[in-house]
Parts: structure tokens; sequence; C-alpha cells
């Protein structure tokens, strides 16, 4: 599956886009081209450090700006429904290697539960993907203050 | 042009362990990648590593990597990894890459 | 493949509006969009830049530059967004979470 495959599929979704600066938005994906670039709506600017926010109707980010795109857990599954059809070698999904389901790592001895299950949790009552960038703009910017 | 795609495509949905240019370490299941080496990275987790405490693991879910911010991709031994207890391993956080 | 053409966005909408424009090395402008090509070089008009400080580059000093009319340059254009319905707000994902 290709990046820009899974980046068009995820099309009127939110998303959180983190620029190469450290800035991050969080906003729904209107649009986004062959270079990456994307067409937000809704946006929700969060400076750096994490203690700074702005709101936007819309905005344009050029692709080589961007560090990383975390999309929603169900957008892989639509990219895998449109694909299958042309791509018949597809492993079905969860019967990866070792026949290790989703959500089955959070097993894991001293990791906290990093499961589909759990994540989908975590992100609806304000996780990483909306609470996490701002909320924990201290563990993220202050904590190591990378980016 | 061909940067590492044969290499990359023996990972497919395989678990692999990435270093961004930030000095981030992204350990997830290897989806697809193209020939800029963006990578999708599903059921992603951020080890955040630190000399006081142990390993903290961020979920992040799914992920698109630009190539741009990629340093490292490595093959992660699934029964080896699953057998560290990352709560006492103790590690300095990588320096993010001076270009 | 519909987004094949060059451009996610279409910038005549923002044409005599407001706009404002991340440049990559940090810069920060917001002027009226005169005009744009495909490799969006941007001619903006009353053109203001946004100064940092200088010992911490990360925060905008609050002092502002008047440039009057100006092109930017595609290259090292980061993001384009509209100046109106933009503002700061708080902290929006304190009260998601809680």
């Amino acid at each position: 599956m290709l990046p820009l495959s899974l980046l068009k599929t995820a099309q009127g979704h939110p998303m959180l886009v983190e620029l190469k600066n450290g800035e991050t938005y969080n906003g729904h994906l209107v649009n986004c081209d062959t270079w990456m670039n994307i067409h937000l709506r809704e946006v929700i600017c969060t400076s750096k450090d994490g203690d700074r926010f702005w709101r936007m109707p819309e905005c344009y980010i050029r692709g080589n700006t961007i560090k990383y795109l975390r999309v929603p857990d169900e957008v892989i599954d639509k990219v895998q429904e449109e694909t299958s059809k042309s791509r018949s070698d597809r492993k079905p999904p969860g019967v990866g290697r070792g026949g290790r389901g989703r959500g089955d790592i959070g097993a894991k001895p001293g990791g906290r539960g990093i499961g589909r299950g759990q994540d989908d949790g975590g992100r609806g009552s304000g996780g990483r993907g909306r609470g996490g960038v701002g909320g924990k703009g201290g563990n993220k910017g202050g904590g190591r203050g990378r980016g | 042009m061909a940067s590492g795609g044969p290499a990359l495509e023996s990972l497919v949905d395989q678990v692999i362990s990435v270093i961004t240019n930030d000095g981030r370490n992204i350990v997830g299941t290897l989806r697809g990648f193209d020939q800029a080496t963006n990578i999708i990275l599903d059921e992603s987790h951020e080890r955040v590593y630190s000399t006081k405490e142990g390993v903290q693991q961020l979920v992040l879910g799914l992920y698109i990597i630009r190539g741009d911010n990629i340093s490292v991709v490595g093959e992660v031994d699934e029964d080896l990894d699953a057998r560290l207890d990352l709560s006492k391993l103790r590690a300095h956080p990588l320096k993010p890459v001076i270009h | 493949m519909a987004g094949r053409k060059e451009t996610a966005l279409d910038l005549a909408k923002f044409v005599d509006k407001g706009v404002q424009v991340k440049l990559t090395g940090g810069r920060q402008v917001t002027g009226t969009l005169k005009g744009y090509d495909q490799l969006l070089n941007l001619v903006l008009d009353e053109a203001v830049e946004y100064e940092r400080e200088q010992d911490d580059p990360l925060k905008l000093s609050g002092k502002t530059r008047q440039l009057g009319l100006i092109v930017c340059r595609g290259t090292a254009v980061m993001l384009v967004s509209p100046t109106d319905g933009t503002d700061e707000i708080a902290n929006p994902f304190l009260a998601d979470g809680a």
C-alpha cells in the first residue's frame, strides 16, 4: 500500500499533521496531491512547545514541510477494501507474522496497552490524537525538547 | 532512486523500528512505503527513553511518516522484543539529526 | 487519482483576501493576496512580517515590520491560510480531555 493512497483515502477524516518545525495541525483533510501537499479544514494549530493555539478555518500545507501525519486507524481498512479488488495477494488484516492478532501486543510485559482497541478508547476520551498534542504539551515539549 | 525499495518490501506487514531525524523511536507494523521512503506504520507506538525511568511507550496508532524525516528503519525480532522488560531499560534520549 | 493536479488547494478564492503565509526558516507574513502561480509564488500587498524573539525564534515578539508589496518565493512557502477567521485561542485540548 502506498502512503499517498492511504492519505487520499483519509480525505474527509480528521488528522494530525506535525511539521518539521514542530508545529502541529489538527484538522479534517479536504484534499491532497502527489506531492503530499495537503488542504485542511477546521484547523487547530499548536505551537512547537505546545503552549499556544490558533484556530483557522482552513490551511494549505506544503508536503515537504511535513514530518508525519497521524490518521484514524479505521482509514487503513478502507484502503484495503479499495485495493483488495486489484491486489489479491494481500494477506487479510490481523493474519500477519506469527498469527498475532490486532490489539494483542498490549499484553507485553512492561508495556502500556498498545492494542487497537485500547487506542480507540484513548482517542475517544481525548487521547493523544486530539488531547495529546496540546494537552500533553508539557510532556512533549518540556519533557525532551525535541522536534 | 531505488532507495531501499526491495529491502523494505521484505519488511511489509512486519514490525519495524524507525528512528526519525528528530530522535524519536517509533515501533509499528510496516503497511506500505514508496520511492521517497515515506512509510505507513500501523499500530505504532513511540518509545521514549530516559536515564531516570524505564522506557515509556506512547500509543500513536496509524502514522504516515515522511521519508525526509526518517534516519533508520530496522527489522524487529518480535519474540526477542517481547522478552524485553522496557520498564527496566534506561537510555539517553537520542539527539535530533543536525543537517 | 483525482489529486493528480499539482495543487491541493485552489488559491483563487483567496485573491484580494487576507492570507497568512509561513515560510521555511520561520518567517511569518500576512498580506492581501494579489496573485499567485502554480509554483506557489505569491504576490502579497500591504504585507506585514511578524517578527520573532531574537533569542527564542519560536516566540513571536509581537513586533511587526511593514513590507509593502512583496513576492513570496513558492519554494519557501510552507503554509497558507486565510487571516479571516484565524484567531489565537485557549488550549482547546484540555477541555476536550476533561
